[in-house]
């Protein structure tokens, strides 16, 4: 708890908790919605044409959208490093924050599998994309919800 | 205007009280979010793969055939619609009110005209068979596609930090962006 404590009292994270401005924590929130539309978004949409949605796309070419859905990845990531630093406790003491973090790398790993498996069109590695992805939303809305700890110093 | 938002609080607030009770039970609202997200994602991430597509990435896409994504972005957007209304029947104040779903619901409507207006003027060049580069119509209807959708996104993340207090003594403007039931703010 010292660790996090003190993390809490750096100059970043209290800017991002604190600041009036917009780019602050309602900014940063905000980045980290639209890049949940881009990586979960892209990754469903690849997995509905691997389950038979819009035939007619040649289904190799599919990965040619992926890196906009990168793009999507790394901004959450960054967004998400940022929201970390503003309130770590809150994070780090909420089981469902690590189940999230494990839903997003099981969605990454598949990420790869598919990519390399696209023309064997892996349904059941699909579905559970579209698992993984849809939990890690889940898990990560319901953060606001099920947290014990809001702070370490106070 | 400010009159008739205030009527409209007043429906919304006495339309579906089963919802209403049910949304403030413990995992209501929680439960209508998380499907609001997911509504979010598929609706962004089929409409915009389709505009990236007009834009010019993944040429080797054909385009109307990419376009059968299209309906599942209109299911995110109808899922969306759904559950949105279920945050607005339980807290009409917190939204007619506030400055940030204003401006949502004016970006959905731009997105919505501008999809209209695609479909008029651009779809029949940008449907035939073997176009590889969508016409400079259809890729402007591309950007302000995407970038109407990342507002709408922006402006529903943005309404907790703009929840609407009391209007000043002279009351509301036109648009009402302050609650004229609640005590004036001095």
């Amino acid at each position: 708890m010292t660790f996090l404590a003190w993390l809490e009292s750096t100059a970043i994270s209290e800017w991002v908790r604190g600041s009036p401005s917009l780019f602050a924590f309602p900014g940063i929130l905000s980045a980290h919605t639209v890049g949940m539309g881009m990586a979960a978004g892209i990754n469903a949409a690849i997995a509905l044409r691997i389950l038979g949605v819009a035939p007619g796309v040649p289904i190799a070419e599919m990965k040619r959208f992926l890196p906009a859905m990168w793009f999507g990845f790394w901004l959450n990531f960054f967004s998400g490093i940022g929201l970390l630093l503003g309130y770590p406790t809150k994070a780090l003491t909420n089981p469902d924050f690590y189940l999230k973090l494990g839903l997003i790398a099981g969605g990454v790993w598949l990420v790869g599998r598919i990519r390399n498996r696209l023309h064997e069109f892996p349904k059941g590695l699909a579905v559970w994309s579209l698992v993984c992805w849809g939990g890690a939303i889940t898990a990560g809305r319901l953060l606001a919800y099920t947290y014990r700890h809001l702070m370490a110093g106070h | 205007m400010a009159h008739f938002q205030v009527s409209l609080v007043h429906w919304l607030s006495h339309a579906a009280p089963t919802i209403a009770e049910f949304m403030r039970s413990k995992w209501g609202w929680p439960m209508a979010e998380s499907i609001h997200f997911l509504g979010l994602s598929m609706l962004v991430g089929c409409v915009g793969l389709f505009d990236l597509r007009l834009l010019g990435m993944a040429k080797q896409v054909p385009i109307p055939a990419l376009h059968k994504l299209i309906p599942w972005g209109l299911l995110g957007f109808a899922i969306n619609i759904t559950s949105g209304s279920l945050f607005l029947l339980t807290e009409p104040d917190q939204y007619i009110y506030n400055p940030s779903f204003q401006f949502k619901v004016l970006f959905i409507m731009i997105a919505g005209l501008n999809a209209l207006l695609f479909y008029v003027t651009s779809w029949g060049r940008v449907n035939a068979d073997g176009t590889i580069n969508a016409p400079r119509a259809g890729k402007v209807a591309a950007v302000i596609s995407l970038s109407m959708w990342i507002s709408v996104i922006v402006c529903g993340r943005l309404l907790t930090f703009y929840r609407p207090g009391g209007c000043p003594k002279e009351g509301p403007g036109l648009i009402a962006d302050c609650n004229p039931q609640m005590k004036p703010e001095f």
